[in-house]
């Protein structure tokens, strides 16, 4: 039950695959939620451990203000 | 994801499937409706079936506000867009939160969705979170009118808060650059306030003889408890 819609969608996403720039936005919107969740998530463990600014900004492929801006201050289980 | 008794998350539960029935991907005051409906037996389905509107007209005529453009029509699921890229949505929440928690993943999605990150990679919302709620003001004003009733927050007076949200314009916090992308990435047109009034009108449904109807039950069952004691 509930499955009609969706699957007429799956179909339809399957027909025109990431040829359609409606999928094709959406799903890279999607993955962009995605990728700010782990980023997020390594990010903090990263700095639980130890790592510096500038270490995790490396790995990350950022300047280091541009990680500090977005992260400083918001350690999970502290500041909150 | 909503507070309340055991009858009001059975009510949201419902609401979800309805959305996802519709291929919404946000859960706003209709679904409630549409929930409460399939909660047959339920004291909001006898309330609304006495007058007049069942579960197969209420979803008939929300298919034709689709068809009208009021709401969206179908749209795929963040599982069913990545899965278009080749990823496994489900296998990227388990194994994230075999690493790091479950409480650490609720840490992260607040992170990346929280308003004080101006400009930085804020996401109006991510894939492993529920559909965003966009009947906050409905529950609000349901859980007003429980607290001014003294009772607990029950399907009928869900419905109150649904009916009382068509007159009450939603807060001005509500139009913001962020809940305005939150909403058009679910495909909402800008202004969208929930249609349950249209959704009433095209079922011939009144929203002010709804209410009398739902105080009258309620003050039957005052009445009755307090005769009871």
């Amino acid at each position: 039950m509930g499955e009609t819609a969706s699957d007429e969608v799956r179909a339809v996403a399957e027909a025109t695959g990431s040829q359609d720039p409606e999928v094709g936005l959406a799903a890279v919107a999607a993955l962009r939620g995605l990728v700010e969740v782990l980023e997020a998530l390594q990010v903090e463990r990263a700095r639980a451990k130890g790592w510096s600014w500038p270490q995790v900004a490396a790995r990350l492929g950022v300047s280091k203000q541009a990680v500090h801006k977005k992260y400083a201050g918001r350690r999970f289980g502290l500041g909150r | 994801m909503v507070a309340g008794s055991a009858q009001v998350r059975r009510v949201v539960e419902l609401a979800g499937d309805e959305a996802a029935r519709f291929g919404h991907r946000y859960l706003g005051p209709e679904h409630l409706l549409l929930g409460m409906l399939r909660d047959s037996g339920g004291p909001a389905a006898t309330i609304l079936q006495a007058q007049g509107v069942d579960l197969e007209a209420a979803r008939a005529a929300l298919g034709r506000l689709v068809e009208r453009g009021v709401v969206p029509g179908p749209r795929p699921s963040d599982a069913e867009l990545l899965g278009s890229l080749g990823i496994d949505l489900e296998a990227v929440r388990r194994r994230t939160e075999r690493a790091f928690g479950a409480q650490a993943l609720g840490w992260a999605t607040r992170e990346a969705t929280r308003a004080r990150r101006r400009g930085v990679g804020r996401v109006p919302r991510t894939p492993l979170q529920d559909p965003p709620l966009l009947a906050t003001q409905a529950l609000y004003l349901a859980h007003e009118r429980a607290r001014t009733l003294g009772r607990q927050l029950g399907a009928e007076l869900l419905l109150l808060g649904v009916l009382d949200d068509i007159t009450t314009p939603w807060p001005r916090c509500y139009n913001n650059r962020w809940m305005r992308q939150l909403h058009a990435s679910v495909g909402l047109a800008e202004g969208y306030r929930g249609v349950v009034g249209p959704l009433l009108a095209a079922l011939g449904a009144d929203p002010g003889g709804l209410r009398d109807a739902v105080l009258a039950a309620l003050g039957g069952d005052l009445q009755q408890g307090r005769s009871g004691r």
